[in-house]
């Protein structure tokens, strides 16, 4: 490069006259770098969950009269799976049983997966329905509802949710057997009931202010 | 073994420094390189199209997020990035506005080359890919412009793809693949899309080129002579990068009155319609900055037995093209029009002729229209093809300073008060 | 030199073609949302809408606006609800694998008066009544053009031929609409007990709708104060830098 050679810099870079120009600049680039900070804001907040897609999330009225005893539906919320199952007094009876109970990992639900409404035997506010996010808390797959005792799963099943990835059970109460891969019992989501055969998922009964955020893990 | 000026700098810097010499390049290509002194606030617009171009990019990525090249969807999506994505309307109007200000940016910094000679040897080179950096930003313009898919987007894209069947034999199936159907459609939204993000790059590419052609000679300066010695020249850091900064900061203020004011002032209503293949709008304007070409290709008329549409594709496409050959249409030994009397009134014609052109592109081919509009694109061609080797041999220049420092010190009030001794690294 | 650049361009505005029955000028207007300081009249906005729900909607779609967006005039989660349950909306497929209409929610789109386009067409005489969530930007004039065209009905002069079921409005393009007049005052009871003249409708309607066009023009101004104050500021602090450090150089 022809001009490599006389590039002595007439540089007035000296810090003489310095408090001054020194402020100045330095002032200046603390502005330019609040302006910079400033102007990354809106880039990365548009890259939140926009306003449709908030709203898409918004609690979700499931009438329950036409669930049967011993039926489960799913129903989407969140983009999650809910198990929402109608038990039979006789499954109810199952849950309290000391064979039941001395096979799981957590049965008074210790863990922090349900809100205080649902910390009880039956991890519901009605004990006949079970309102629990269908999703194995090992890796995520989905458990396959297998209400039946007995059966395939062996003489000592009492009925609950099996896990075809890597073999987690749960009870009627989603909560996890001891042993098997999944580290937790499955959460509860916000749920209330709004009639008596109406609940809306993802709205806390007055008073608690439960948020699925907050539990161990989903 | 460190590079030149690493010494003083910490172990880290020496370290990445030893193994890629990064640090060495930016004391270099900054702090060491010289550049003319007496630069005026013309030259600032090189840095600004550089900084244009980043803003594009990085609007365009995160509005490219949300947006969905479909034509089901295309329009819907760009409403919902207006209404529902957090800070999606100023994403939108900074992309939106943030192209005619690239624009702006760039036909001030092209002008300023024109008017100060700044094509001439040995900035050739220079010159030619900034014309190749146009012609990319216009292809980008011009696809990006079709994706929100309005009518405006829909029409214009049928119309300039419609100008390729204009060629002889091949053209009809030019068209036809361009297209990727019967009409413009998905086929073409989808391509126009992967293309739109793929052009920015390619123009980076060319702007790294351009700036190492720049580096090789440095810059060129209002007086159009030559750096004779240190005396002429500082150092870009920290006199041009202050001085970047602050015309970066009235710039950004111009940009933001418009994007939160006037957003829509460069803009045309019917590209808030949603694009209808069964109805033309009342009047296809494309963008402002493409009026002048536009202009252009419709005022020609059949020529000889070229008939007029592919008369007017060439004139447009040699609009751009002559542009590449100035500096040898050029014959004058004089860069700068400070020193060219002649020149510099034919250039301030040519800024009219261009304003005109511009005039003309944004109404129907009527009445005065077509006449003005002819006119004007016969000048424009004249005023390169002719006037710019006929003044060059015919004008008697000015007579030129002897040096940059000697012309600067005779108009400073002052003496030169500027301590020449090197900064101890 | 001047002289003759001005001549040109005279010469140039001259040259306008004057087509047959252009639409009338516009008469002056000014809009509370006008300016760098410009708000939505919520009140105005409000009306507006009661006069969307009650006229316009039999027609004219808004497929851009969400129940949820009434928020943006004003009106609380509670009337939302309302508004949005006293729609039918079309859902599903159901289990039996068919559509179904339920109570609409917030989360829901407004709901279109007809199924599609070709619908709307075989409903009123071929023509389209254009969706409104954007007319006010899609429109030169915007809430002006709006506010006038509603108002701008009139007999057509004596001698003008008009087109089978089209209408003379003297503000729009060719002054031959399709659209029937909509308004003629006193189509809604307003809220708020405002006095529904035709005037006063057609002001809130086109409030409403320059809302609808772009709801977010409120954040948009007042945005742009923060940041043209911080770009002065920080352009000052520049300027003054430059200074400094050209200084010994002059």
């Amino acid at each position: 490069m022809a001009d490599a050679a006389q590039s002595k810099p007439m540089d007035a870079h000296i810090h003489e006259s310095g408090t001054r120009r020194d402020f100045l600049q330095i002032a200046a680039t603390v502005v330019g770098g609040i302006g910079a900070a400033i102007a990354v804001w809106p880039l990365i907040d548009s890259m939140n969950a926009a306003k449709d897609t908030l709203a898409a999330g918004a609690p979700l009225d499931i009438d329950l009269s036409h669930l049967q005893p011993g039926q489960q539906i799913v129903v989407l919320w969140r983009s999650r799976p809910i198990f929402i199952v109608n038990r039979t007094p006789a499954e109810l009876k199952t849950l309290q049983e000391s064979q039941v109970t001395g096979l799981l990992r957590d049965s008074q639900s210790e863990a922090n997966q349900q809100p205080d409404y649902a910390k009880n035997w039956h991890r519901s506010i009605k004990p006949e329905f079970a309102v629990l996010v269908g999703i194995c808390t090992h890796l995520g797959c989905i458990p396959e509802f297998k209400p039946a005792p007995g059966g395939d799963l062996g003489a000592a099943w009492p009925g609950g949710y099996f896990c075809p990835c890597h073999g987690s059970r749960y009870d009627l109460a989603g909560r996890v057997f001891a042993g098997v891969p999944a580290p937790y019992n499955l959460p509860v989501p916000p749920y209330n009931f709004i009639s008596d055969s109406v609940i809306r998922i993802g709205e806390n009964p007055a008073g608690s202010a439960f948020n699925l955020n907050s539990i161990e893990q989903l | 073994m460190t590079g030149p000026g690493t010494q003083s700098q910490s172990k880290l810097v020496r370290w990445i420094d030893y193994r890629l010499p990064i640090f060495t390049f930016m004391r270099h290509e900054l702090n060491e390189y010289p550049t003319p002194r007496n630069l005026n606030y013309w030259w600032n617009f090189g840095s600004l199209a550089g900084i244009m171009l980043v803003i594009m990019m990085v609007t365009g990525i995160f509005l490219a997020m949300q947006y969905t090249p479909n034509v089901s969807d295309a329009f819907d999506s760009v409403e919902r990035i207006m209404r529902d994505v957090n800070f999606g309307w100023l994403l939108r109007y900074l992309h939106m506005n943030g192209a005619s200000f690239f624009f702006i940016v760039v036909y001030v910094h092209l002008f300023r080359g024109l008017y100060y000679g700044s094509y001439k040897e040995p900035r050739e080179l220079l010159w030619m890919l900034g014309v190749i950096i146009l012609l990319l930003m216009m292809a980008t313009a011009f696809m990006g412009y079709v994706l929100p898919w309005g009518q405006m987007s829909f029409w214009a894209a049928t119309v300039i793809t419609n100008l390729f069947s204009a060629l002889p034999v091949v053209g009809p199936k030019v068209v036809g693949w361009l297209w990727g159907g019967f009409a413009v459609g998905n086929p073409t939204l989808n391509r126009f899309y992967s293309l739109h993000y793929l052009l920015p790059f390619l123009i980076v590419g060319v702007v790294g080129l351009h700036l190492i052609a720049l580096h090789q000679h440095g810059s060129n300066n209002p007086l159009g002579i030559d750096r004779k010695g240190p005396q002429d020249s500082i150092p870009f850091h920290p006199y041009y990068t202050v001085k970047d900064m602050f015309g970066l900061g009235v710039f950004l203020i111009a940009y933001a009155v418009v994007v939160f004011y006037f957003p829509n002032l460069l803009g045309d209503t019917q590209n808030y319609v949603p694009a209808n293949p069964l109805q033309t709008p009342p009047e296809i304007v494309p963008e402002w900055y493409f009026l002048p070409y536009y202009a252009i290709l419709r005022s020609v008329p059949d020529i000889l037995f070229i008939p007029a549409k592919l008369a007017g594709v060439l004139c447009l496409f040699g609009a751009i093209g002559v542009l590449f050959f100035l500096p040898w249409l050029d014959t004058s030994r004089v860069r700068s029009a400070r020193f060219r009397p002649v020149f510099k009134w034919v250039f301030w014609l040519l800024v009219i002729d261009v304003v005109a052109l511009g005039v003309c592109g944004a109404h129907r081919p009527e009445g005065l229209y077509i006449i003005v509009g002819r006119l004007a694109t016969l000048y424009y061609f004249i005023h390169f093809i002719v006037l710019f080797p006929v003044i060059g041999w015919l004008e008697r220049p000015l007579p030129l300073p002897t040096s940059i420092s000697a012309a600067v010190t005779k108009t400073s009030s002052g003496p030169l008060a500027a301590a020449s001794s090197v900064e101890k690294r | 030199m001047r002289a003759a650049i001005f001549a040109g361009f005279a010469l140039l505005a001259l040259a306008a073609p004057a087509g047959a029955q252009e639409a009338a000028p516009l008469p002056r207007q000014s809009w509370s949302f006008d300016g760098p300081f410009g708000t939505y009249d919520r009140a105005a906005a409000q009306r507006g809408f009661q006069v969307y729900e009650a006229v316009c909607s039999h027609c004219h779609s808004m497929h851009l606006l969400h129940y949820r967006d009434l928020a943006g005039i004003g009106y609380n989660e509670d009337e939302i609800k309302a508004v949005a349950a006293s729609k039918q909306v079309t859902d599903g497929p159901n289990d039996q694998g068919e559509m179904f209409q339920r109570p609409g929610r917030p989360a829901d789109a407004f709901v279109a008066p007809f199924a599609n386009e070709q619908a709307a067409r075989a409903a009123l005489n071929g023509a389209l009544p254009p969706d409104l969530s954007l007319i006010i930007k899609a429109r030169d004039g915007g809430a002006s053009y709006v506010d006038a065209l509603l108002q701008g009905y009139k007999e057509p002069p004596a001698g003008m031929k008009m087109a089978e079921n089209m209408q003379y409005d003297e503000y729009f393009t060719g002054r031959q609409i399709a659209m029937p007049p909509p308004l003629a005052g006193n189509d809604v009871q307003y809220a708020d007990g405002t006095k529904p003249t035709l005037t006063q409708e057609a002001h809130d309607v086109a409030t409403f709708l320059a809302w609808a066009s772009e709801p977010t023009m409120e954040e948009r101004k007042y945005t742009g104060a923060k940041v043209l104050i911080f770009l002065l500021v920080m352009t000052g602090v520049l300027y003054g830098a430059k200074r400094q450090i050209w200084a010994d150089l002059h």
